[in-house]
């Protein structure tokens, strides 16, 4: 059932995609423990896109990200990250293709003991600038405005404040790409708002791609697509307001009178 | 200028109690190699406390005395012969025994050595010879050892006990400290009074003389070879008597050291001890790293993820680990000093901390930091960065939700 295209057809590389998916399965375990999360997929995200990928728990957001953040290894389909090839991709390569990728998770995951620019400071180190490390931090961190925030350790800062940190951390390297898995999901209403407007201005400044993995409707307004994941297939590719209106067109059909009548 | 900001240090130092509580057990496990080892060095090194002060480069002893508890004496002839050689300027006495001393304040008897010499020739390099000579001439008159044994009772010039039986009056003090052969202490008298009370102390008992000897220090001339002159006096001496050198590798010394090191379990008992400490030491630490690791997990798996390559994350921990070693093996020397004060004045053995004994145990830390900090980072290591985001999140999605 896995497998249902035997003689799967790839397209050549195009440059104008981030993220290029061609026929991507992905399985859990190995042998008979194996279990197929994510079957068949195909997806193309052009440069500078925003796309929020949503579906229910278990769809396998979380892992279609952590993908194409070349954080697993892959066997089967293609994946094309930045032009890229991942699949067959051994841990030492991947982690090279990290460098270029932008990562935000829904804890802020700031070393406590280390200040905001400190933190962001760890990024700059792993390109070698060491000289203007602190500049790059302070420039990106006063971008999301966080200045007078400098030199607190996260402790001393606020939750939205911290998801700020943590997203000049991810962007001080300017990366094409930006992998957000919930970034929202810990922030009140309106920390979650400034963090959302943040990437999003700051994606269309440098011009990256961002694929954000959420639940939270909320947000939906900041999105050029909106991506459905359900059972480890793509059920639907729509712009938010097509996305909004089936699932309101499907909450009333739920909501309908047959319920009562039960 | 590379300058990386320093994760380890920061991480370990952020919380400042617990800093101080791993530092608190790494001295610990540092203090614990530390004593044992101290006591087996202490029982070997005690031994040789009144071997290393014979004045002489040669010791001639009887052939069976294989150790100085060894009650065996020689003729005194043979120092006489020893002296008629080039490059002998002197060869002098020395008389031991065992005998009861009696407690001038409870009365109970207790064994102490004796070590009779002539108070006219430097024997001994005990410089408290020289300041009591003139007292140690009179009769009945000795000096006591001040680190024996409490059980010997006050240790001061004007005592006035008895020694096997009769009286004795100590007209002064010299440190030197017990070993296995010295009982409860040391008492040192002139050869004149050795023959007061050993000479003969009834029918059981060995009747001593001046006929033999128990030890011949034998003085050479400045700048006569050692090795040359111990074969020339074996050569020439009979063979009821044993000639060695005082120092060097086959010298008197390290034969007595080598005698309790290969004929008492001190060395394996007290290793065994020490590995203890070790390993103790291995756990402590590794319990240190791992809490760190396991309380910075979702961080350090953010560094992977930011592309930081797993050789990075195994230094941060090592890093933890060197620091932990060298910082936690400061207070445990200190601490481990004071309690060798302590342990060598209520015990009166010989402790001491040698560069190069605390050089050893610091490898010996280092090594234990280094062993805890392999195992601790195993986890990071062979843990899947994707696989650490995604229990994170479930875990974090359930406690916000």
């Amino acid at each position: 059932m896995s497998k249902t295209q035997p003689q799967s057809t790839f397209d050549p590389p195009r440059d104008d995609l981030a993220v290029h998916i061609q026929h991507l399965n992905y399985f859990f375990g190995a042998g008979d423990l194996s279990k197929q999360v994510l079957f068949d997929i195909s997806l193309d995200l052009p440069r500078g896109q925003i796309v929020i990928l949503t579906g229910p728990s278990g769809s396998g957001k979380t892992t279609l990200l952590t993908l194409a953040g070349a954080l697993r290894r892959l066997q089967d389909g293609s994946l094309r990250v930045l032009g890229k090839e991942l699949v067959g991709l051994g841990d030492r390569a991947l982690v090279n293709v990290r460098r270029n990728i932008g990562f935000i998770f829904q804890a802020h995951n700031l070393f406590e003991s280390l200040t905001a620019s400190q933190n962001v400071e760890m990024a700059v180190e792993l390109t070698g600038n060491f000289s203007s490390k602190r500049d790059q931090a302070v420039a990106m961190l006063s971008a999301l405005g966080l200045a007078d925030r400098v030199d607190y350790k996260p402790q001393s800062l606020s939750g939205g404040q911290k998801q700020r940190v943590a997203i000049a951390r991810a962007l001080v390297n300017h990366p094409q790409l930006v992998l957000a898995d919930e970034p929202t999901a810990a922030l009140d209403k309106k920390s979650g708002r400034d963090v959302v407007t943040y990437l999003h201005n700051l994606s269309r400044q440098e011009g990256c791609t961002v694929l954000m993995v959420t639940h939270d409707n909320r947000i939906l307004d900041v999105a050029d697509r909106i991506i459905n994941l359900v059972d480890g297939r793509l059920e639907s590719d729509s712009t938010p307001n097509a996305f909004v209106h089936s699932k309101t067109q499907e909450a009333i059909a739920e909501v309908s009178a047959d319920m009562f009548i039960m | 200028m590379i300058k990386r900001i320093p994760l380890a240090w920061l991480n370990l130092t952020h919380d400042r109690r617990r800093f101080a509580t791993s530092l608190a057990g790494v001295g610990f496990a540092v203090l614990l190699m530390f004593m044992f080892n101290g006591f087996m060095n202490a029982l070997y090194d005690s031994q040789l406390q009144l071997l290393n002060r014979f004045n002489g480069e040669i010791i001639i002893v009887n052939r069976l005395r294989t150790n100085m508890f060894v009650p065996r004496a020689f003729a005194r002839r043979r120092l006489y012969q020893a002296r008629a050689f080039d490059g002998v300027q002197d060869a002098y006495a020395m008389y031991i025994s065992e005998v009861n001393w009696k407690n001038p304040e409870t009365r109970k008897s207790r064994g102490v050595r004796v070590i009779a010499i002539n108070p006219d020739e430097p024997v001994l390099s005990i410089p408290e010879i020289e300041t009591y000579r003139q007292l140690l001439k009179l009769p009945e008159t000795a000096l006591m050892d001040t680190k024996s044994r409490v059980e010997v009772g006050p240790v001061e010039p004007g005592i006035i006990s008895e020694l096997a039986d009769r009286r004795i009056r100590l007209v002064g003090t010299f440190t030197m400290g017990t070993d296995f052969a010295s009982g409860n202490g040391n008492l040192l008298m002139s050869d004149q009074n050795f023959l007061r009370y050993f000479a003969d102390r009834g029918p059981e008992e060995d009747k001593r003389s001046f006929a033999t000897v128990d030890i011949g220090v034998v003085k050479l001339e400045p700048g006569t070879n050692v090795e040359r002159m111990v074969n020339v006096l074996r050569e020439n001496l009979p063979n009821d008597v044993l000639v060695m050198a005082r120092d060097g590798d086959n010298g008197f010394v390290i034969r007595e050291r080598n005698y309790w090191q290969e004929n008492t379990n001190i060395g394996f008992v007290f290793s065994l001890l020490t590995s203890m400490g070790f390993f103790v030491g291995i756990i402590l630490v590794y319990q240190i790293l791992y809490t760190d690791v396991a309380d910075h997990w979702a961080e350090y798996a953010t560094l992977k993820a930011m592309g930081y390559k797993n050789g990075y994350l195994l230094g941060v921990v090592m890093q933890e680990a060197m620091i932990l070693s060298v910082l936690g093996f400061i207070p445990g020397v200190l601490v481990s000093q004071l309690l060798y004060t302590a342990a060598g004045n209520a015990t009166g053995l010989f402790f001491q901390m040698t560069p190069e004994r605390i050089v050893n145990l610091l490898i010996a830390t280092f090594i234990m930091c280094l062993v805890s900090g392999a195992i601790a980072v195993r986890k990071v290591q062979t843990t899947d960065p994707a696989d650490v985001f995604l229990t994170l999140t479930q875990v974090l999605s359930q406690v916000s939700s």
